[in-house]
């Protein structure tokens, strides 16, 4: 379980984030979501521990700052929104190095095999040979998660959940790998991990979030269900956009078509 | 980093053959072509060695000096006390000294490219080379009057200690001035590495002004690059730093591979990136220190095997280091045996034909992969 109480973050004299408080739990999958401009990768880096922030932040009941570099990678993995390589590995290269700390908690006969499992995963089976750098950037995408699929491979390590932080996962991707990695959020954290990520499509939001912390102008706006965080008056002052929230008859989850858009 | 993917920019690696002798292991996995690698690396590099031992001016052949190696008594030696002086006090020595500073430079630049995730980053193009000379051309010229005491407690080691913190100071500006949040501006190192070595080799014009005639002429021959004079002192001195930093270096390749992805993300699978940039820059240093202090500075190592290397076994820095201290030894003594033999009897500097093959093959790197330096 992740807790946040009361951070600020600040880069060079600017805050970017003030005053933040939020739960993420394990078993679950929490989307941030916001405007551009709002905060939401900036809250992702404190919780990464790249960034120095005012306030209190607990990853399984230990304040981040007490945590070695090493003890956080056995906890939680990240994916950046891109990465460039400086130099010609390839794809199977990039996948083994998040078992660079070695705590996959992948059994031993399982671990020379980890990278074509996690490149089966994110549907890029055979491109293990492949150079990363010739790859589209949505290919590319899906193999710095199979990277990061490795470094927490099992959601549940000595009893403690593990997290995966995605800062907008599918931002780059096609609708059937939107979905598909979607999924292994979903599995991930049915699996008893927990999922933050932060995400722009609203219905994929509502579709797969447990939980929805709506950011705006670095502040958290909502902490709710998809229905509770998802509503039209939220939209329009956060968004600054006139959306119709509708629901779908199955089982009332909120969606939003851009069509309903009055600017 | 939200900048967007630079396929089209970046090198393309596109070598069928590399392919096909991938697919015999999993694939796009290179650890058999890397570890097959090291193994003919080690062999080209003992019968290198070999061979350099038994040809020079003198007639002692490959098996007399074997033998030389395992006959201490020196009754029963078909080696003359002359051949024996000859291979123990001129060639040894010579092949030792060749050996660790092509290891030494190739290391560091290995270790420089990783660290600035900069496959241009080289000790010798970035000014730090040059500060090292500086260093070292200060206790040569200033050795008898400013730096006096210096020299008196240090010894023999005041050279490579004065050549190491000079580097090591010109590596922590470059580093400071290049990297803004983990982020290394290739434009900004390569300017910055301009000014450092324009500074540095401004002051060393000013310090061959005080220099004395028999000072000068030494100094000459040193800033081409040389191995002349090669002893088991210089060996002594600047042999430990080389050592050293050719020991740490396997423990930095777990982090420079995780450099790769970034300073951020290297961070996020483990490692202490803090710790592990204060310990390769120190490497760097005292390689680079090291080597400058006793031949001056030889060119393009540093840059051209790495860079060859990564053609062949991949960028993982567990191979690259090791092949690249072999490679790197390999060459020099290569380029040594020609700058011996070229000019016979009297010697080309080495640093004159690293740089005169060395250059063309950077160019050629450049020409590859202009996409990094377009700004």
């Amino acid at each position: 379980m992740i807790v946040v109480s009361d951070i600020s973050v600040f880069i060079g004299n600017r805050r970017i984030v003030q005053d933040a408080s939020f739960e993420a739990n394990a078993g679950e999958v929490t989307a941030i979501v916001g405007p551009n401009g709002s905060g939401k990768t900036t809250l992702m880096r404190a919780l990464a521990g790249d960034l120095r922030y005012d306030g209190r932040i607990t990853l399984n009941g230990h304040r981040l700052e007490t945590l070695k570099t090493w003890q956080m990678a056995a906890m939680r993995a990240i994916l950046p929104q891109s990465t460039n390589l400086a130099f010609p590995f390839t794809v199977r290269e990039i996948v083994k190095l998040g078992l660079t700390g070695g705590r996959s908690g992948a059994a031993e006969h399982e671990l020379a095999r980890l990278p074509e499992k996690a490149l089966e995963r994110v549907d890029l089976t055979g491109f293990g040979g492949r150079f990363y750098q010739e790859l589209s950037g949505g290919e590319q995408q899906r193999v710095q998660l199979a990277r990061v699929l490795c470094q927490v491979w099992r959601p549940v390590l000595d009893r403690q959940p593990r997290f995966l932080f995605l800062d907008e996962p599918v931002s780059s991707l096609d609708i059937k790998h939107q979905l598909i990695i979607m999924d292994i959020a979903r599995t991930f954290a049915s699996e008893g991990g927990g999922v933050i990520a932060i995400l722009h499509d609203l219905n994929l939001t509502s579709m797969y979030a447990d939980r929805v912390i709506v950011m705006n102008d670095g502040r958290v706006d909502c902490v709710g269900t998809p229905t509770e965080a998802l509503t039209d008056a939220r939209i329009r002052h956060v968004y600054d956009c006139n959306l119709k929230v509708s629901t779908l008859p199955t089982d009332q989850r909120p969606f939003i078509l851009p069509q309903s858009a009055v600017l | 980093m939200t900048t967007g993917p630079m396929s089209e920019t970046v090198m393309k690696p596109a070598v069928d053959w590399r392919r096909r002798v991938l697919a015999s292991s999993a694939e796009g996995d290179r650890a058999v072509i890397a570890r097959l690698s090291l193994i003919v690396l080690f062999v080209a590099l003992v019968v290198i060695v070999l061979v350099s031992l038994a040809s020079g001016a003198s007639d002692a052949s490959v098996t007399s000096v074997i033998a030389s190696f395992f006959d201490t008594s020196g009754i029963a030696s078909a080696l003359s006390v002359r051949d024996r002086i000859i291979i123990w006090d001129i060639r040894l020595p010579r092949v030792v000294l060749a050996s660790l500073i092509g290891a030494a430079l190739a290391v560091s630049g290995a270790v420089m490219q990783g660290l600035f995730r900069n496959p241009l980053a080289d000790p010798g193009i970035v000014g730090v080379s040059s500060g090292a000379g500086l260093g070292a051309l200060s206790v040569i010229v200033l050795g008898n009057t400013l730096f006096a005491p210096v020299v008196l407690i240090l010894g023999t080691f005041s050279l490579p200690i004065a050549a190491f913190a000079c580097s090591l100071l010109f590596t922590l500006i470059l580093y400071g001035v290049a990297t803004r949040r983990g982020q290394t501006s290739i434009a900004t190192m390569l300017l910055a590495g301009i000014a450092l070595g324009a500074m540095a080799t401004a002051y060393m014009g000013m310090l061959t002004y005080i220099a004395d005639d028999r000072q000068l002429r030494d100094l000459n021959f040193w800033l081409l690059g040389s191995l002349a004079g090669a002893s088991w002192s210089k060996i002594l001195a600047s042999g430990p730093f080389i050592a050293v930093a050719l020991l740490v270096s396997p423990f930095l390749a777990r982090g420079l591979n995780g450099m790769a992805l970034g300073e951020a993300a290297a961070n996020h699978l483990g490692i202490p990136v803090q710790r592990f940039k204060r310990i390769a820059i120190v490497t760097v240093a005292a390689a680079t220190g090291a080597s400058v202090a006793v031949s001056g500075t030889i060119g393009f190592v540093g840059v051209v095997v790495p860079h060859i290397l990564r053609l062949v076994i991949g960028p993982d820095h567990r191979y690259l280091l090791p092949a690249a201290a072999m490679l790197g030894a390999i060459l020099l003594l290569l380029a040594d045996a020609v700058s011996r033999t070229i000019v016979a009897p009297a010697e080309l500097p080495i640093g004159i034909i690293t740089a005169a093959v060395g250059a063309p093959v950077f160019l050629w790197i450049l020409l590859r992969r202009r996409g990094i330096v377009d700004l």
